[in-house]
This record gives C-alpha cells, structure tokens and sequence, in this order.
C-alpha cells in the first residue's frame, strides 16, 4: 500500500503529469461513450484495430513532439512518410533486398532531418517556412522516384519485410504495436534521462539563456528533426508493408495527426513544455475519436471537422495559459 | 589583495551610431570586491559583456590571470573562472532549479542524466547560499527575487573566480540583499574578485573596496572607497557641462491641462501624481528600470492600472485601452521607434493615416486618399521630415526623421497632450535638435508636453519642471533652473532603504 502511494507520488512529481492525467480522463470519458452507443466498439477485434490504427500516430507525434519542445515545428513529417513509402517500395520492385531497402530509406528521410534542423537553426529560417519548403520538396522525392507512378505490388520476396512492420504477432500483439512500443520506451528515455534532452527543453524554454549556458542550439535542434525524420520514415515503412506497394500520397495529413496528437497530449506549441505520455494519450484520442466517429457513421469530412476544432482549442488552451502568466518586467 | 588578475586596457567598442566605449581600462584585484560605477550608457555592461565574452571587443587587450586572451567566448570566459549574473533573468522557466543551475554542464553516468546526483550539489550550492529554495522546483513557479537568487547559485557553482554582478539587488528583498552580502563577503574571503554593478549607492559601503567610474563610454577615474565619499563618486559619475546647446524658448505658464493623481500599475508605477500646465515641458528623469517606461505605458493604457486618477482640462478621464488615451487627445512616441512606434515596411504615408483612418475614411470606411495626402503633406512640411517623397518605407528614414514620422501620426490630431519616451535615443545631434524644435513648438500652441529621457543634460536643457523617479516613485520634483545634476542623481538613487545600516 505504502509503495503503490510513493510511486503515484513519484508519478505526480514528473513535470506536466498533471495535464496528462487531465487529458487521459477525457480519452476515457470517449471510450466510455463510444462503448454505450455501439457495444461492437468495446469488442477485442476493435480494440486490436485501433491500437493498430494509432501506433503509427503515436510515432509521428513522438516524432513532432520532439520538435515542438524544441519550440519549432516540423511539417514535412507526412511527405517524409510519403517519401519513405514510395523509396522503400520501389527499391524493392526493383529486387533490392528489402532490409537493404530499409536500411537505404532510412537514411534518405534522416537527410530531410538533418535540412530541416539546419535551415531552422543556422540559417534561422522561421519552422513553418522551412518545412513548409522540405514538405514540398519531400512529396516531389516521393513523386520522383517511380517515375510519378504508384509501384507495383513489393511481391512474395517481402513477405518478411510485411510480417515484421504490420502482420506479424508477438505474444498476441500486432508487430506494429510492439515498433511503436519499443520506440517510444527509446525516445522518451532519451528525451527524459539524457543531456540531449535536457537541451531540447531548455532551448524550447529561453533559447538565449540556453546559449549562454553553453548548450549548442543547432546541433540540438537538428537531433530533434532527425528523431521527427526517423519516425516519419518508420511510419512509411509500416504503410509500405500494410499494402504492400508504394503510394505516392501515403502519409497526406500525418504532420496535422502529429500535431495534434502532440498539442492533445500537452505539447506545448511555444516550446518547453510535454511529455511523450502525453503524446501517447493525444494520439490515443485521435485514434478512438476517428473510429469511433466512424461506427457511430459519421463521414471522414465530420471526422476532420472534429479533431481541427479539438486541436485548435487545445492550442488555444495552451497559449492562453501560457501568455495568462505574468511577462517580465519592461525596463524603462 | 595584491596582482591584478584582470587587466583590460584601451578597450573600445561601437555599436551602429554610438561608441560604447573608448579606450577603456579596467583592473580587478584577486579578493576585492570592485563596484562598476556609470550613469544609463556609462558603458558598464558593455564592458563587463566584453569581460564575459557576450560581445567581441573591437580593439584593446584583455588578460586574465597575467595572460592575454584573444578570443572571449561565452565558453572560454567559464573556464577562466568568469562567471555574469545578467541584469535580465536568463533562465528556463520550465525546468527545475537544479537543472538551471546545471544547465549545460550536466552531470552524466554513461550518457544517463545524474539527476540525484545535481540535485544533490545543487541543494549544497543553495544550502551554503543559506536559500531556502528546493532543488526540484520548477523556476517558473519562482518568485522573481528567488529566481534572481537562482541565477547567483547557478554563477556561484562553475567554482568562479570572477564574478560579475549586474545589479544583482534590482529584484530582491531587504534579507535576501543580506544574505547576498554575507556570500559576497564569504567569496572574498576565499579569494573569489568580484565586480559589482549597482545604481544603488547606499549599497556600496556594505561590501565595496574599490570603485571604478565610466562615463560616456570613458574610463573616468578608480578610488579606494575608504579614501572617498558618495558626493564625490556622484560628481564624478555626472562630471561634465553642458556643452550641448539647447533651444529653449519662454513661454507664459497657463492653465492646468494634465494631471495625474495617485497612479498605481503593477511594481513599476507605485503612487505617481504630477501636473502639467500649458506651455510647459516637463521631463521625467531616472535611472533604468526607474518605472519612467511604465508609467507612459500605463497613462496611455496600454498595461492596466491599479488604482489612480486622469485629469484632462479639469476632467477626470477614463483609460482602458490605447485608443480611449487617443480619443481623448493623449498620445505616445514610444521608446522603441522600430517596435513600437513605426510600421518599418509601410510608407510615410501609411504611417501618418493609421492612427487617423477614422477621420480620413468615408462612412464606407473606404480611404479618402485625397484627405490622405492633404494630411501626410502638412505633417511633413510642419515638421520638415526629409524625404523625396511620402511613398517611401518609414524605416528607411535615418532616426530623427522616423521619430518625426512618429510625432507627425499624431499631430494630424487634435492632441492636449504629447508623451515623448527618450525621443533623442540613437539619433544624431543636428536631428536631435530639431526634435526639441519641435517639442517647444508643441509647447508654444499650448499643448502640454510630458518627456522621459535618461540623458540629464536634455531633461536639464529643454524641460521647465523635472520629475525624478526612482523604484516605481516619484522621488523628486523641481523647476529647472533650480536643478543640479548632482541633484537629479541624488533623488535618482534615493531607493527605499532595504539594508539596515551596519554599526
């Protein structure tokens, strides 16, 4: 008894938990009435679908999460995953191993990273321009590489390639779950428990006392667009091996899901501010809100129309909140 | 006490259009404590940023520790031992005490954070600083005054051997001011020099060995503090004459146009009452950080007010927002022309109609560019701005023409009363004159004209009653012709007593 109190103590001592629990009372308050108004929604083939349907959400928002603590956005995001679908598809069409393929993906969508994070931070170019301009040039890589056309079908040689991003089980959980699981048991370490992370919050927090501290701010700033690349590229891959061929439009929207999986989850979009938990809650929402809309019948456009309002009152929360505070004193 | 661990000699510095420094020197001693003393632009900061490594010397040498530095970086001054306390808060509001202090220089135990272990230190640092502040707090739920004790640890725990504080005491309260000076006084004793900048001169005899007085950028004079007294470090800080020659017409003393009674806003505007009467110019004079900003800001109603009273031509007015302030005939040239007073990329044109489109648009609310035009060309030749045309970009105009563009905005208006906030700030002496042209014609049509200006001799050239401020008061008030700089300065630093005298 006494330990189960020191660990919620401990829980309720990590930094912005409190929002977090807010948040998850609300994603509970969702299911509870998804569940009365379509008892199909509770049922496990459902549930194993939407865990499904959110893991990928939960690695693009860890993804924009990082950038956004860092007081930047990223929205190449969803090209980057468009990009990483079509390379990593055609490469196989192609006969190319297809870990190999993997493998030489990856590395493509880290460059867009490592250009999002320079432009940003040592050519300070303002975040939305910036991977406004790589979100273009992404979807055109993603466009380029087959010619403009969608691929073929990756073929049986990929099989394993499938199985291990989206059909597989392990221990009776979709593979796909357990690459979102992992990553995030990966990412949320380091953001939390290391150096570099630490500077991602203080650059987000007062990027001049960050500088004056010694913390380097382009170098920092560039790791989080390559963990927002990494993702992205990863998500790719899994919508790669669910339909098993490369399209061209894969990832449309995903740097807005990002979004607000993230500003859901209590990612503060003025920097400094969220935990990836949060990040899981946030895009957990999204996920029950766009199924369960769905069961409920109610069309894609009423969807957006939703989870748009959900976001921009999240944000507007957030930047209420946040300016709501005493500013320093002007000097005169 | 003995060898000059720091020795900086002939050392300048320009910004664009000022020399913040020329040629200064500046010599600290291991285990003394050094105050920096300037009026507002003595330079002081600039040097110390030199010092730190904030901004690169133009020319000059720096050694520390008998040894010459060329490079200075942020970096570089930490492992020299130099550590700054800036005047402004420089910290992460949203992480932890311990994780400020640390900033940078975290500790790690193969690549995992060491939290325990900072926290641990941390809570040493702040246990021998005797602050009763916990580690793991975030600094955004901090006091000011904590967050500024903060900031000292987090110099402190780089084990520094200079320390520069940049007045430090602004922010804190009459203990925590004790406290700073028991570690002060704990540092020297381990040998650690410190340069100390305050504009609070009764601080000075608590701590002080030596001074060191700037003015305009020049190094002045150094003195033992036992060998001198305040009315000579005041007369060497002010020190000069007025060699400046400032227009100044007489004009009869009317009725009573402004009064403010009793203003109170947030920490910076405590009690304000003044009076201003037609044909008359009355400058407020202070120190940074005196509450001269604030209280413009917040007769103007653009910060809210607590309490107090506006009076205009025997009425009392109500100021919520900006635009009641315009409504009425009250308006402000902002500080900070290029942020607050000027849209930079827009033309004279559109500048001068944006406050008076109500006046100049039809009941469509369409442009009457006729009207327009009329009215951009009688502000710009009532106040001569330089310019081939009305249709260039505002920020393209040197100073004193911008800050004409300012002041012409509102003159379109039938205004009662002008607010200058440091009109002359940047701009060159030719240009600076005929803002005062035109302050004394403001003056002679009988518009009351309120002015602050950290420049004393301006305020004591070109204004019929000065106001000093100091901490959000209003300290001292006199006509001109019977006011001393020495005097000005006096009221200036004549902050409430927070240190008991020491027997």
């Amino acid at each position: 008894m006494e330990n189960r109190q020191n660990f919620l103590r401990r829980m309720m001592a990590v930094r912005g938990m409190g929002q977090v629990l807010t948040v998850t009372v609300g994603l509970i308050v969702l299911c509870i009435v998804f569940g009365i108004l379509n008892p199909t929604f509770a049922s496990s083939k459902n549930i194993g679908n939407l865990l499904r349907q959110i893991a990928p959400i939960i690695l693009i928002g860890i993804g924009q999460s990082y950038v956004l603590i860092t007081g930047n956005i990223d929205l190449s995001i969803g090209s980057v995953v468009g990009m990483s679908c079509m390379i990593s598809a055609t490469l196989m069409t192609k006969g190319l191993n297809p870990w190999a393929a993997v493998l030489v993906t990856i590395f493509c969508c880290l460059l867009v990273g490592v250009v999002n994070g320079q432009l940003v931070a040592k050519c300070k170019l303002p975040p939305f321009i910036a991977t406004l301009g790589t979100m273009t040039i992404a979807r055109g890589i993603a466009q380029i590489v087959n010619n403009n056309y969608n691929t073929d079908s990756i073929g049986d040689a990929a099989k394993g390639f499938r199985d291990f991003f989206y059909y597989g089980k392990t221990l009776g959980l979709y593979n796909t779950i357990w690459i979102s699981i992992i990553l995030w048991l990966i990412f949320n370490f380091l953001l939390s428990k290391t150096r570099t992370g630490r500077h991602i919050y203080a650059i987000g927090s007062n990027v001049e006392a960050a500088k004056l501290s010694g913390v380097g701010i382009v170098g920092t700033t560039t790791k989080a667009y390559i963990v927002s690349a990494f993702c992205a590229s990863v998500v790719g891959l899994i919508i790669c091996a669910t339909s098993g061929m490369g399209t061209m439009d894969a990832g449309n929207m995903y740097e807005m899901y990002a979004v607000a999986a993230s500003v859901i989850g209590g990612v503060s979009t003025l920097g400094g501010q969220g935990i990836l938990l949060g990040t899981v809650i946030g895009a957990a929402i999204w996920g029950v809100l766009q199924n369960g809309l769905q069961f409920a019948g109610a069309p894609v456009a009423i969807r957006n129309i939703v989870i748009g309002i959900i976001v921009v009152v999240s944000v507007l929360l957030d930047v209420v909140v946040r300016t709501g505070k005493p500013r320093k004193a002007k000097k005169g | 006490m003995g060898e000059y661990i720091v020795e900086v000699s002939g050392v300048s510095k320009g910004f664009p259009g000022v020399l913040a420094l020329d040629n200064v020197n500046f010599n600290l001693k291991a285990g003394e404590v050094l105050a920096l003393l300037g009026e507002n632009g003595a330079g002081k900061s600039t040097l110390m940023k030199i010092l730190s490594g904030i901004y690169e010397k133009d020319s000059g040498t720096i050694k520390v520790f008998g040894e010459e530095v060329h490079d200075m970086s942020p970096k570089k001054a930490q492992e020299l031992g130099v550590a700054i306390i800036h005047q402004e808060l420089n910290m992460c509001s949203h992480l932890t005490v311990a994780e400020n202090i640390f900033l940078g220089r975290e500790k790690t135990k193969s690549g995992i954070l060491s939290d325990k272990e900072m926290e641990k230190q941390a809570k040493g640092i702040l246990d021998k600083l005797n602050m009763d502040i916990s580690p793991d707090t975030v600094v955004g739920d901090l006091a000011v005054s904590k967050q500024q004790m903060v900031e000292i640890a987090k110099a402190l725990s780089t084990n520094a051997k200079i320390l520069i504080m940049d007045e430090p005491t602004s922010a804190l309260t009459s203990k925590e001011i004790d406290d700073l000076f028991r570690i002060i006084r704990q540092l020297k004793s381990e040998g650690c020099a410190i340069v100390y900048i305050s504009h609070r001169l009764e601080e000075l005899q608590h701590i002080v060995d030596r001074v060191t007085i700037l003015r305009d950028g020049q190094y002045i004079t150094s003195m033992d503090f036992g060998d001198t007294n305040l009315e000579e470090i005041i007369a060497n800080m002010v020190g000069r004459e007025i060699k400046e020659k400032f227009p100044r017409i007489s004009c009869k003393k009317g009725k009573k146009i402004f009064e403010v009674k009793n203003l109170n806003a947030g920490k910076m505007v405590r009690d304000v009452s003044f009076e201003l009467y037609e044909g008359e110019i009355v400058g407020i004079a202070g120190l940074m950080g005196a509450g001269r900003t604030e209280t413009t800001r917040a007769i103007f109603g653009v910060d809210a007010k607590e309490s107090g009273e506006i009076i205009l031509d025997g009425k009392p007015i109500t100021i919520n927002k900006p635009m009641d302030a315009i409504r009425a005939g009250i308006v402000l040239a902002p500080e900070d022309r290029k942020k607050d007073g000027l849209c930079t990329k827009l033309s004279i044109r559109e500048n001068i109609a944006l406050p008076n489109l109500d006046i100049i648009c039809d009941k469509l609310g369409i442009v009457n560019r006729k009207k327009e035009k009329v009215m951009t060309q009688k502000a710009v030749s009532d106040l001569r701005i330089k310019t081939p045309n009305t249709e260039i970009n505002a920020g393209s105009l040197s100073g004193g023409n911008q800050q004409k563009v300012v002041v012409g905005k509102w003159l379109a208006r039938n205004s009662r009363v002008v607010i200058f906030d440091e009109p002359t700030r940047g701009i060159d002496v030719a240009a600076k004159v005929e803002i005062y042209n035109l302050m004394n014609e403001l003056k002679r049509q009988g518009i009351g004209v309120l002015f602050v200006s950290s420049e004393m001799p301006e305020v004591m050239g070109i204004s019929d009653k000065i106001i000093v401020m100091c901490d959000g008061k209003v300290t001292g008030e006199m006509i001109t012709e019977e006011a001393t700089q020495d005097a000005i300065l006096k009221y200036a630093t004549s902050f409430e007593k927070k240190v008991a005298a020491e027997a």
